[in-house]
């Protein structure tokens, strides 16, 4: 067996998704070699510890734990995870918010193979799979303003801590950061995916083009304006007064 | 074996391509779909008798890549719908929709047994 090929281990308590997953390794990709498939988060565990992989695909929702419970019972984590979902699943939201790679079930053979040309790409570059230990102190981190929000930018890897973003400025297809340092970082993510992350983590897009974090709001004089701590004055868009309304006194209540 | 799809519940495309003019591995897929659809139906319905909208939500999650990947397209709006709003669905309207799906897949499951036979 060459010393080159990718060393995995499929975990998945569906016995489809598990022989479909490998079916499709074996044809189209043959480098990555299968080293044995796992039915349970536990006997995941095992075999990890077993066979020192160095990919792993893993369901996030199983029977007897999820995938990020399995991720949280080990010392250390040396290997890539590429997490398989279902399109619906809870758990895409936080996958996307710690930029882990994912594929939905009942994987598409070339989000499968993009996903292999990712992995190779971390190794070339010699990146520690330290995005799922972020996830895990992210999902261990009670306050949301602590969390640590992770994108990939042209220039590399992007962490920011919500606490430090004041808001964020959408301009066609890419968007604006703005940093409580003064600072502005682009990402090549649209308004409406920053949305996307940030809508449930005390943000709100008040207009076509802002998204603010609650916690820089200085004042809120009129139903048109917001003013924020670095003296930025935002507007509210006419449709989005009520929504913006209930928004800021639930965030206040908080 | 050259078969004849006249499917109206399942669309073979998926299995064609894995399958790659192997039968063995067709065959693998839809011996599977056998064993596992036909448990998680009744499974379904006892959630339906027992009113458990958590364990249709469950049961419906976990059937829904194979049946997605055997081209049962008219039960994956329906199913999503579900698995989005199994807790705040009314009672009588999430009964009405799995009803719709249980269908479907006596449908599905019959072609596969059909299609099945005729490797046999």
């Amino acid at each position: 067996m060459s010393s080159n090929k990718i060393r995995s281990l499929i975990i998945d308590d569906d016995p489809f998704i598990r022989d479909l997953l490998q079916d499709k390794l074996h044809q189209y990709l043959p480098e990555v070699e299968v080293l044995g498939s796992a039915t349970s988060g536990s006997q995941g565990l095992a075999m990890i510890n077993e066979f020192q992989p160095d990919l792993i695909f893993l369901d996030v929702e199983m029977a007897d734990m999820t995938g990020f419970e399995m991720l949280a019972k080990l010392e250390d984590i040396r290997f890539q995870t590429i997490f398989i979902t279902s399109y619906s699943h809870y758990a895409i939201k936080a996958i996307r918010f710690n930029a882990l790679d994912y594929l939905v079930k009942p994987i598409d053979l070339g989000e499968l193979k993009e996903s292999i040309k990712r992995y190779k790409a971390n190794i070339q570059q010699n990146k520690r799979p330290d995005n799922v230990q972020q996830a895990l102190i992210n999902f261990n981190t009670k306050k949301v303003s602590d969390q640590t929000l992770i994108l990939q930018t042209q220039e590399g890897e992007l962490r920011l801590i919500l606490k430090n973003i004041i808001r964020v400025e959408g301009e066609r297809n890419y968007s604006y950061i703005h940093l409580a340092n003064n600072k502005k970082k682009l990402t090549t993510k649209t308004l409406g995916d920053m949305e996307e992350l940030l809508g449930e983590k005390g943000f709100f897009r008040c207009h076509k083009s802002h998204l603010v974090n609650f916690s820089y709001i200085k004042a809120y004089p009129n139903s048109t304006t917001i003013m924020l701590s670095d003296d930025t004055e935002l507007p509210i868009a006419r449709r989005k007064k009520d929504e913006f309304k209930s928004w800021y006194e639930r965030w206040n209540a908080v | 074996m050259d078969i004849n799809w006249q499917t109206s519940y399942i669309d073979p495309e998926n299995l064609i391509a894995i399958s790659r003019g192997d039968d063995n591995r067709m065959i693998k897929y839809l011996r599977q779909f056998q064993e596992l659809i036909p448990e998680r139906i009744e499974r379904l319905q006892e959630c339906l008798v027992a009113e458990d909208r958590k364990m249709v939500r469950q049961t419906l999650h976990q059937m829904s890549p194979q049946l997605e990947f055997f081209g049962v397209p008219e039960v994956i709006p329906p199913i999503r719908r579900l698995e989005y709003e199994y807790e705040t669905i009314p009672l009588e309207e999430l009964k009405s929709l799995v009803k719709k799906i249980l269908v479907q897949l006596d449908g599905a499951c019959e072609e596969v047994k059909m299609i099945l036979n005729k490797f046999e």
